[in-house]
């Protein structure tokens, strides 16, 4: 199994992660990306929302364990083939959560481009950015070594 | 792991529905978010396009806002569009006039 680790500066890394908690709680409550398909009936969509949260929340929860007491002592992150979708999967729902909380008041364009000042930002909307940035580059990471492991399977048939 | 890619939910028969028949499309909405690289994986995941397809796609989510990803029956349509939602794509079923 495809393994990689991933040596994190601790002093950097853990003032965010109480953030990356508060957000990955935060989405308990709902979807990260609000479900927008029209023509379902309720108890369908409702079998739909509920399917997707226990997804969401197990993909989050799988993005937390990296973060446990073995992470403290050593500073590494281990990811492989195992929990990569879904480290993945949790750092995009983690990313969407903090653009349309903490950082709502951001635009867009900049978010896009990558132009955001940092050091001009004032707290707790910086080190919000700060979690959006660090969870963008796990999951860059992720992508680059891990992500060959995803594409096994998925093909769509013809219409 | 989360069945990502194999979890297909009933869908229970009502008398009541809407005409869902013919063909649907399934629509990729853009947001400023997702990872441009993060989107050409979840489509060749999910859809099994190749990498220069799930490129085009992604492009024209990032350009133009949207992207149709599939056209088809509109059970196998939700089935894509819950996987995408599974991804955090944000996605909308419309009908396939051209067919």
């Amino acid at each position: 199994m495809k393994r990689i680790e991933v040596k994190l500066h601790l002093p950097a890394v853990a003032p965010l992660l109480d953030v990356i908690k508060g957000a990955a709680d935060s989405l308990r409550d709902g979807l990260a990306a609000p479900l927008r398909v029209e023509g379902l009936d309720a108890e369908f969509r409702g079998e739909w929302e509920a399917e997707l949260a226990a997804a969401q929340n197990e993909d989050v929860r799988l993005l937390l364990a990296l973060f446990g007491s073995e992470f403290f002592g050593t500073g590494i992150v281990a990811l492989d083939e195992g929990n990569a979708e879904a480290v993945a999967r949790a750092c995009a729902a983690v990313r969407l959560r903090l653009r349309g909380r903490a950082l709502a008041a951001l635009p867009d364009e900049a978010l896009e481009a990558g132009s955001v000042e940092a050091e001009q930002l004032e707290e707790p909307v910086r080190r919000a950015f700060m979690c959006y940035v660090f969870l963008g580059t796990l999951l860059e990471l992720i992508l680059s070594h891990l992500g060959s492991a995803f594409l096994g399977g998925g093909a769509a048939p013809s219409a | 792991m989360p069945a990502a890619d194999t979890l297909t939910l009933p869908r229970p028969e009502t008398g009541a529905a809407p005409a869902l028949g013919g063909a649907w499309r399934v629509v990729v909405l853009n947001d400023p978010v997702n990872l441009m690289s993060y989107v050409v994986v979840v489509f060749r995941r999910v859809l099994g396009f190749d990498e220069a397809t799930a490129r085009k796609h992604m492009l024209e989510v990032h350009e133009q806002g949207r992207s149709v990803v599939w056209s088809g029956l509109r059970e196998r349509a939700e089935h894509y569009a819950f996987i995408l939602q599974q991804w955090h794509l944000t996605t909308v079923l419309e009908p396939d006039e051209t067919h």
